[in-house]
């Protein structure tokens, strides 16, 4: 008999609202995190419009020690999981701390401190890097200070599987839930927003508003034309369910399954039949013991780029057959962006958000019907729904696809 | 009951040898793999050695359209994992008649990709497309599993020095699951700029070689490499009479939770115990231990401080050897190498030497196999991990046998 695995805290901060409670509200009201970048020139590029979070101040949340060398993004998963640990009320002790891990989903999280360093060696010369930019190179660096501030030294795991980071984390944290490798584990993903990534993401042509118009954001239309890229971090106090329950706490939710599947005939473009994506739906729906007539929602990974959107419009048609028209499915992005390996978490975040509230979250800024997508888009507005079973998904274009079901807690 | 897993296949990718048995023969022969790092200019670093593999010719393994598109630690992975698969003597079309997963490890698997894109950054160059797609740390394992198709659970993890370790600890995990038939498994890293100036930067490099455990080292050796295994069901092996290398006994992971660089001797034992209570073994059943071993001051003293602790009286008995001696430090690709080294140890009761070990040093008074291989039976092996972050991880693996 497999373990029960429940949600018992979020810690949450993305361009639309920090914290669970703010960040349900935003997304409820439809509201967009979208405006002109701050962070950096965006004089060289095409676009200047991100999903950037204008407000992050983390000294209200981290207090002002240890906090100089610390880059972005382990700034941001840092404060998302103060408000995660805070939320569910754990107390992290010598009798617990080795039984609780830290499992993080990032890609780029690190990329703005390695290149920063690179450069610096470049034009001042090796000899000159301040030493202690370094450890900030290292990708595990966000997670591992999230042990370090927070002494949780059961284990600490940091994943990099790119769109899928973050569901990727959470699996692999139930995994070592069920296996009695861990009673506690934050879960989660983090990217923060730099001009490295953005580089990449404007270069390869991957944004909206490439064409010199303003960017928009808007899954499932016959508009869309890229993504906005964005940043976020987010946390989830996966934990047994035993255990929440003897120590008094309230579960949020139940990680009910979960799978991974991996396509190798992915294409960057989403061009594939999606293959990869079905298989992992199918799996986590196997390991939940459900059918598709189970799921009552689906948080989409769809991003406004053309292909992704018709490829999972395409699969869920697959997979749910008939029922796929009566499965409501929104995509948040239309609210926060691409935020790449965050992604998952803050959909499992917003997921979480819709059981508890019995609402769905909307697409945003849906106006003009793709003929390639006709599914239930929840267009424009949240619709009250009381739902057991949501579907989340994420897919990579190197050909990872991650799905995590979870489910109202009793 | 769970399922047991054993390692059937072993491909290598080192500045000591291509393939596993030229790497067993330099190892066994105690021969270095460091010379003048010649992927960048040194001229203005404080050391100029590493450890490339300069024998890799990535075009003997992968077609000259798709290398355009894969960072060095990528073409190093794709080629390590052919090497692993025929060494496994697993076919492309056996592998798709089964489930099959990857699990890769890697520190700064873009590092190339990174750096050549800040040069032409700074130099105000157009970055072009071949070079961004490169980017991404995910390329590795994602360029492994389009090679041999595999369509199963796939697992990308940075936990920087130690990556190894979690990636076969992991793919063990989905095996025992049931959730793959076999995984392709391991970890890579190229030589890097970055890494290269901030090690230097932390005064942690040696300046001509790495001696791990003696009183006069002077640092670690960056290097490159990477490290594929074979990860199949035991009974799957045994069905296709499969050669098989060792069983994985299980594994420890721990965190420092303490400081980004300093590794803790807390830690590092709490990970060592953690990974022989799961095997279900005791001090006295370990036969060898391959140490994690940079060669700087505080690791060496500190991994010491640890196995005194976990093994009280014996730790003095106990064969433990640091091929970083040979190979300098490989960064994420370091524990899959030295699994590989273990199951090799495990197969041929065989242990490879620490070389350049010159004067002893009372804080670290084990046995390091110093300088000559040593004929010892190995039923059971430890590979210790450790990295920035105080991310740990342990990997028992024992003698086969059905």
């Amino acid at each position: 008999m497999s373990k029960g695995i429940v949600i018992t805290g979020i810690g949450v901060l993305s361009p639309v609202a920090t914290g669970r409670d703010a960040y349900w509200d935003a997304l409820f009201e439809g509201r967009t995190g979208f405006r002109p970048v701050s962070l950096f020139d965006t004089s060289s590029f095409r676009v200047n419009i991100a999903g950037e979070i204008t407000d992050f101040d983390p000294l209200p949340l981290l207090g002002k020690k240890g906090l100089r060398d610390l880059d972005r993004s382990t700034r941001l998963i840092c404060s998302a999981a103060k408000l995660a640990i805070d939320d569910s009320g754990i107390e992290i002790t010598d009798d617990n701390t080795h039984t609780m891990g830290v499992s993080i989903g990032t890609t780029f999280g690190s990329l703005h401190s390695i290149s920063q360093f690179d450069r610096s060696g470049l034009i001042e010369g090796p000899r000159a890097v301040n030493p202690s930019h370094f450890p900030n190179t290292v990708i595990n660096s966000p997670a591992s200070q999230v042990s370090i501030r927070f002494k949780i030294k059961g284990f600490n795991t940091t994943i990099s599987t790119g769109f899928c980071a973050s569901l990727d984390a959470v699996s692999y944290a139930a995994d070592f839930i069920r296996l009695n490798r861990a009673d506690v584990v934050l879960a989660g993903g983090v990217e923060e927003l730099c001009e490295e990534t953005f580089l990449l993401f404007h270069n390869l042509g991957y944004l909206s508003g490439m064409d010199g118009a303003e960017p928009c954001c808007c899954p499932f239309d016959a508009r869309r034309n890229g993504i906005i890229l964005s940043e976020g971090a987010a946390i989830l106090v996966l934990e047994d369910e035993e255990h929440a329950l003897n120590r008094g706490a309230k579960p949020l939710a139940r990680v009910l399954g979960y799978g991974n599947a991996f396509d190798p005939s992915a294409d960057s473009s989403f061009a594939h039949a999606g293959n990869g994506l079905k298989s992992a739906i199918a799996h986590s729906l196997k390991d939940a013991s459900l059918n598709p007539e189970n799921i009552d929602y689906i948080c989409a990974c769809s991003n406004s780029s053309k292909g992704l959107d018709r490829m999972e419009t395409n699969i869920v048609k697959e997979v749910f057959g008939t029922r796929a028209l009566a499965t409501p499915m929104s995509s948040i992005k239309s609210m926060i962006g691409e935020s790449f390996s965050a992604a998952g978490s803050l959909s499992l975040a917003a997921a979480v958000g819709a059981i508890r509230r019995e609402q769905i979250p909307p697409t945003t800024n849906y106006q003009e019907q793709d003929p390639e997508c006709l599914l239930d888009y929840v267009p424009n507005a949240a619709r009250q729904k009381r739902l057991q079973n949501v579907l989340v998904t994420s897919a990579d274009p190197y050909g990872q696809n991650s799905a995590v079901v979870l489910q109202r807690y009793a | 009951m769970n399922k047991r897993v054993v390692i059937t296949g072993l491909g290598v990718i080192s500045s000591i040898g291509i393939g596993k048995d030229a790497f067993w023969e330099s190892l066994l022969q105690g021969r270095s793999g460091i010379s003048p790092v010649t992927a960048f200019d040194t001229t203005n670093h404080f050391t100029h050695n590493g450890g490339e593999a300069k024998l890799f010719k990535a075009e003997q393994f992968i077609p000259e359209e798709r290398l355009k598109f894969m960072n060095r630690a990528t073409q190093m992975a794709v080629a390590s994992s052919k090497l692993a698969t025929e060494d496994a003597t697993l076919t492309p079309d056996y592998l798709s008649s089964l489930t099959v997963g990857v699990s890769h490890g890697t520190t700064l698997g873009a590092a190339q990709a990174i750096e050549s894109v800040d040069s032409l950054l700074i130099s105000k160059q157009e970055v072009g497309k071949e070079l961004l797609y490169q980017m991404p740390t995910q390329t590795a394992p994602a360029a492994i599993a389009r090679e041999f198709k595999c369509s199963g659970p796939h697992f990308m993890v940075s936990t920087a020095c130690a990556a190894g370790n979690y990636a076969i600890a992991y793919a063990y995990d989905l095996i025992t699951l049931n959730r793959a038939d076999i995984m392709i498994v391991g970890a890579s890293d190229g030589i890097s700029r970055i890494e290269y100036t901030g090690f230097n930067q932390f005064s942690a490099v040696a300046p001509e070689k790495c001696q791990p455990f003696d009183k006069n080292r002077r640092g670690m050796m960056l290097a490159e490499g990477a490290g594929m295994l074979v990860l199949e069901s035991m009974e799957n092996a045994v069905k296709r009479k499969a050669p098989i290398y060792a069983e994985i006994a299980g594994y420890g992971l721990s965190c420092d939770a303490h400081h980004m660089t300093n590794a803790s001797v807390e830690g590092i034992t709490e990970c060592m115990r953690k990974a022989m209570r799961e095997a279900g073994i005791t001090p006295e059943d370990v036969d060898y231990i391959s140490a994690h071993g940079t060669g700087t001051i505080a690791n060496d003293r500190a991994e010491c401080a640890a196995i005194k602790k976990v093994f009280g009286p014996l730790y003095k008995t106990i064969p433990i050897s640091s091929i970083k001696s040979m190979l300098g430090h490989t960064m994420g690709a370091a524990s899959a190498l030295e699994a590989i080294v273990c199951a090799l140890a495990l197969k041929h009761d065989v242990i490879p030497p620490t070389i350049n070990f010159e004067t002893p040093d009372p804080e670290c008074d084990i046995d390091c196999v110093p300088n000559e291989a040593r004929k010892h039976t190995v039923n059971i092996a430890l590979n210790n991990s450790y990295a920035f972050g105080g991310n740990n991880a342990s990997l028992v693996l024992k003698k086969f046998i059905s």
